[in-house]
């Protein structure tokens, strides 16, 4: 694991994320780019109008998915800090879910890696949605995990 | 064995020990939970196990004090 891991934050939350204090933590002096993804509660879905969210996570797993991500990003790309936050339990919508920050010298790898870091997020990490409509509610399609070896036995 | 999202509804079940025979795979817990909940069968192919919170292949043994779940398909972000 890169030395720099020790500096990158990975939470879980049950309240309002503050992104803004999240920035200023992978904020370092050697950087000149910080970029950012807010991902927050749409106000429907298919057509539908949302009322709520409900999001739910396997928290240790959770985090170590998340942690794998930064493993990957540093090995990956030119990038000073990372911060990874996701929160749980009721959003209304407008408010945020995700927000990501990444630092970096130089644009590109911040940029690179903050998109790999949401698409990454979305594929691996075990967490889930569930919407809520004026008329029911359902769990998001969501996405497979890759698949793990085949051969894989007891170890 | 740890239940969530959709799987927990199904079961009303969020976490629960169980006894399974020597050399059991994570195919053979999942068949021992369709039978006790039928419906679940249907989701075998939109499921991923993991155990001891790593995706792991269907044919994967189970050891004494593993941690196993069956994770349906992830929509955080």
């Amino acid at each position: 694991m890169a030395e720099k891991q020790a500096s990158d934050t990975f939470h879980l939350v049950h309240t309002a994320i503050d992104s803004g204090a999240l920035v200023q933590c992978v904020r370092g002096e050697g950087d000149g780019a910080i970029v950012t993804f807010d991902g927050f509660v749409r106000n429907e879905s298919y057509g539908r109008p949302t009322k709520y969210l409900e999001y739910e996570a396997y928290e240790p797993m959770a985090l170590l998915k998340m942690r794998e991500i930064g493993q990957q990003l540093r090995q990956k790309y030119a990038i000073d800090r990372l911060a990874i936050v996701h929160r749980l339990g009721h959003l209304e919508v407008g408010e945020t879910s995700v927000f990501i920050a990444v630092s970096a010298p130089h644009r590109g790898a911040a940029f690179d890696a903050c998109r790999f870091a949401i698409d990454t997020l979305k594929r691996t990490v075990p967490i889930w949605k569930k919407e809520y409509f004026e008329d029911g509610a359902m769990w998001a399609d969501g996405e497979l995990p890759p698949a793990p070896p085949r051969a894989e036995t007891a170890s | 064995m740890l239940f969530f999202s959709r799987i927990r509804e199904l079961t009303s079940l969020s976490e629960e020990t169980v006894e399974i025979s020597d050399g059991a795979t994570l195919e053979d817990l999942f068949q021992h939970y369709v039978r006790l909940y039928p419906k679940l069968g249907g989701f075998r192919a939109s499921l991923v196990a993991s155990r001891n919170q790593e995706f792991s292949a269907w044919g994967t043994r189970i050891a004494a004090g593993d941690e196993i779940a069956f994770l349906p398909p992830v929509s955080g972000g």
